[in-house]
């Protein structure tokens, strides 16, 4: 009887974020017809892009993995209460210390991946250092510093590919580094979903930093609902006063979690840098870090919800591709959407826990 | 006359009735006393009266007319003013600021001070409610707070008064300013709506007493008829014992040690002024003193690590100043916290979380260094549960889903089965219902006669006295009175606790 009704209010809270795509859907209808696209076209460009063949949709999970892995990354500094804005900059600078590690170090195939993976979390790390110290130190707001890192890290890696780390001529005359040895490349999985009977082309990027993700998806689960750090990074990010009188380190839990956090981000470039590109450059997409705070948010910073939101987000950036494509709905809108069906989600969300926590009073009383 | 008629109110939550067919009602000039158990249904009541619920069945008469309540502006314009037991001020506002609030007086869009300030002092002086109408709200202390509430509802014209338990945070004095006010108030043909869970004041200040026990009103006394052990009866439906049994203590070594501590504000104020105090294994030792006299500080030195100026903290001995509170804990110092919504329960957390926080670092509750082990602190939490009789659906429950008297339960059973050699008590019975008031006063008299070194710091002297075995008195950062069991008398605390007597 326990069980049942514990995994009902499960299912409520599983199935709100589903609500709230549907009304923003709706939303996107209205304004399709408000731009004299008719909603059928409307959904059948979006079918198009995301679902008609394996190929397309193979390429909405291709496209969520960065997603994941940033949303990973901002969850984890959120459920210690602490605001990562510098995912951004954190990934950049991974990603360029991961690619130094790919092209200057000889190593074999088998050991040369996971060294560039661990380089690129250090690389992380290493750029949420500074903000976490001066934040855990100093007090001074994370939100801010890290905003500042993240420009920071940009015109940095502007100067190292154009100066010192330039490999220009190689390949193009756009500014980018040396290539990424043969040995640290990432290499396709598409064979195996072959082999699984799912028809996925080759020119989709079904990588190894599918492995990657799947591989910190499953150690942040762990770490935060098996492991007594992540019991204290959620108490943390639940009350700080509380945590302090259950004699919780919350500054060393504050700065553990913010550096996760950042190692976590190094590895958000890895597919651009070592599967589609094979060198590094500082065009390499921006962006992804602040699409992880929503991702994470949408999430609830779980690592099974952050799989759901970072397929959705890659979803409605195919999506919007499509009616790009296909229709005459703008861009823009596209983008407005996305922000809608956020807002939806998290409103509903909050009903939803709200009438739960109001349900579980009721059975308390 | 009817001032006020609350009748057949009913309203149903899913799963509860947690209005069941009440029928209320206020005289004009009367002191009504609601009383009755954490959830038994006097806030939704009050809640309905407010506007901030809806009834699903039942009607509200104000002067014999039948009105409709939507929301709280409907019920201030109708003269209902409530005074919550946390108050809605706004801290940097000044006392007049925060009084005209929502009532402003203006001229083309200017705010005029003027007149309202004249309005407020007469206002004042008819019910005795003096504060200083340009100090600072969070400059004023608790007591001056509530008046500047009782201020705001007078001032828009209320006729019928709810006070939500106004005497927990007020010290004996102030409790008899605010009595006094409640007579004036009275005199004037006013209405007034009194919950409280301390029955000597009910029965102190009431004309009627209602007493609500799981949604229904169990039966309306008047004052003559009432008494102390009746009204208890009616509220829990079975006698209670008020009188504390507890058997002579057998004090055992000093534990706790509490040297020449000092310790000055920010603003340069003395907090806490060359105290000294210990207890010993086996006793408990009560603080007696009106809030704001250091107790949160001392508790603070002694739970948590903090910035001292002199003075040393002991356990069995040793300097426990550098102690972090992980190494305060697992060296055997448990503490219930002033606040507990604030400080003891991770809210969303299981039970079962909260349970185990504070040892749920090591061993049994983590294998290896980092493992949690949860079916170990699932089936402990289940035995914990068991044994001290929390009320839950299961250990799985949200701590934020059960009632304040439980969550309270859940903390003293915590931290009493952490089995710490000294228990700092703070206000371990602010806000909880009789029920488990008198759990947490067995509970503590047990962990005293297990040998334990019980530290009990509270508001209520009631509780203070009958509790300890010494009493010091706190007042201005320092004990400045200690008595042996026996020889403390209300009368005799309370004049130190004002500071009317100050020899050591």
């Amino acid at each position: 009887m326990r069980k049942i009704k514990i995994d009902k209010y499960h299912i409520y809270e599983l199935f709100s974020p589903l609500l709230g795509v549907l009304a923003a859907i709706i939303v996107l209808l209205i304004i399709g017809v408000a731009v004299g696209e008719n909603p059928a076209a409307t959904l059948k460009a979006i079918y198009k892009f995301t679902m008609s063949t394996s190929g397309r949709l193979a390429t909405v999970f291709s496209v969520a993995i960065p997603l994941f892995i940033s949303g990973l990354a901002v969850s984890i500094a959120f459920r210690a209460g602490v605001f990562n804005i510098g995912v951004e900059g954190q990934y950049f600078i991974g990603g360029l210390v991961g690619a130094l590690a790919g092209i200057y170090l000889p190593l074999p195939r088998i050991i040369h991946i996971p060294v560039v993976a661990i380089c690129a979390m250090l690389g992380g790390a290493l750029w949420a250092l500074i903000p976490a110290m001066l934040k855990i130190g100093k007090g001074v707001h994370e939100v801010i510093t890290t905003i500042m890192f993240n420009n920071i890290a940009l015109a940095l890696a502007n100067y190292l590919v154009n100066g010192p780390l330039s490999g220009r001529g190689e390949v193009s005359l756009e500014a980018q580094t040396h290539h990424i040895r043969e040995t640290a490349q990432f290499g396709k999985l598409n064979h195996w979903f072959r082999a699984l009977g799912w028809n996925i082309p080759n020119h989709v990027f079904m990588d190894y930093s599918l492995i990657i993700a799947i591989i910190m998806g499953i150690l942040v689960w762990l770490l935060l609902f098996r492991l007594r750090y992540g019991f204290e990074i959620r108490a943390v990010g639940t009350s700080t006063d509380v945590s302090e009188y259950a004699g919780i380190r919350v500054k060393r839990i504050q700065l553990g979690a913010f550096l996760t956090s950042g190692a976590i981000a190094g590895l958000i470039g890895l597919q651009e840098i070592f599967a589609i590109r094979g060198f590094y450059t500082y065009e390499i997409a921006a962006g992804l870090g602040f699409d992880g705070i929503a991702i994470a948010l949408i999430g609830r910073n779980s690592p099974l919800g952050v799989i759901f939101s970072s397929i959705l987000f890659a979803f409605l950036t195919q999506a919007g591709y499509g009616l790009q494509l296909y229709t005459s709905v703008p861009l823009a809108i596209t983008f407005v959407i996305s922000g809608v069906m956020i807002l939806f989600i998290v409103v509903i969300n909050e009903i939803v826990t709200r009438y739960i926590r109001a349900q579980r009073k009721k059975e308390a009383a | 006359m009817t001032l006020l008629k609350m009748e057949e109110i009913t309203k149903v939550f899913p799963g509860v009735r947690a209005n069941d067919g009440v029928t209320f009602d206020l005289q004009a000039g009367e002191i009504h006393a609601l009383v009755g158990e954490n959830g038994a249904g006097k806030t939704t009541l009050m809640n309905i009266l407010y506007g901030l619920y809806k009834p699903d069945s039942g009607t509200i008469y104000l002067r014999d007319k039948p009105i409709i309540i939507k929301n709280p502006r409907d019920a201030i314009n109708q003269g209902i003013g409530m005074v919550h037991q946390h108050f809605m001020l706004v801290p940097v506002f000044s006392v007049l600021e925060n009084i005209v609030l929502g009532k402003e007086t203006h001229t083309a869009g200017v705010l005029q001070f003027q007149k309202p300030s004249e309005e407020i002092e007469a206002i004042m002086q008819a019910n005795g409610l003096f504060v200083d109408l340009n100090a600072r709200v969070e400059d004023i202390p608790v007591g001056l707070q509530q008046r500047v509430e009782i201020l705001k509802i007078l001032y828009r014209g209320a006729e019928t008064l709810v006070f939500d338990e106004p005497t927990a945070v007020l010290t004996p004095q102030e409790v008899d300013d605010l009595f006094k006010t409640f007579r004036m108030m009275k005199e004037q043909g006013k209405g007034i709506i009194f919950i409280s869970h301390k029955l000597d004041e009910v029965l102190a200040l009431a004309d009627r007493i209602t007493v609500i026990r799981r949604g229904k009103v169990v039966q309306t006394l008047e004052r003559k008829e009432a008494t102390k052990p009746l009204i208890a009866e009616l509220m829990v439906g079975k006698p209670v014992l008020l009188k504390v049994e507890k058997k002579p203590p057998s004090p055992g070594r000093v534990v706790l040690e509490v040297k020449d501590l000092t310790m000055t504000s920010a603003q340069g104020h003395r907090i806490l002024d060359n105290i000294s105090l210990n207890v010993r294994a086996g006793e408990i030792y009560g603080i007696a003193g009106v809030e704001g006299n250091g107790q949160t500080e001392l508790i603070r030195a002694i739970a948590y690590k903090t910035k001292l100026e002199s003075g040393d903290v002991l356990l069995e001995g040793d300097s426990i100043l550098h102690w972090d509170v992980r190494t305060r804990r697992e060296n055997g110092i448990g503490h219930i916290p002033e606040d507990r919504r604030r400080y003891g329960l991770l809210l969303p957390f299981s039970l079962a979380d909260n349970l185990v926080l504070g040892q749920h670092h090591r061993e049994p509750f983590v294998k290896g260094p980092q493992w949690v082990d949860s079916a170990r602190v699932r089936s402990y939490a289940r035995e914990t549960i068991k044994a001290y009789d929390v009320r839950t659906p299961s250990e799985m429950t949200p701590a934020n889903a059960l009632s304040g008297g439980n969550q309270q339960k859940a903390i003293i059973a915590r931290e009493m089965n952490f089995e710490p050699i000294v228990l700092v008590a703070a206000q371990p019975t602010r806000g909880v219902d009789i029920g488990a008031t008198e759990f947490v006063y067995q509970q503590l008299i047990a962990a005293r006669d297990k040998g334990k070194a019980v530290l009990l710091i509270s508001a209520d002297l009631d509780e203070i006295l009958s509790l300890s075995d010494r009493i010091g008195v706190m007042f201005k950062g320092k004990i400045i009175h200690e008595f042996s069991q026996g020889e403390a008398t209300k009368e005799k605390v309370g004049l130190y606790m004002t500071g009317e007597k100050e020899s050591a």
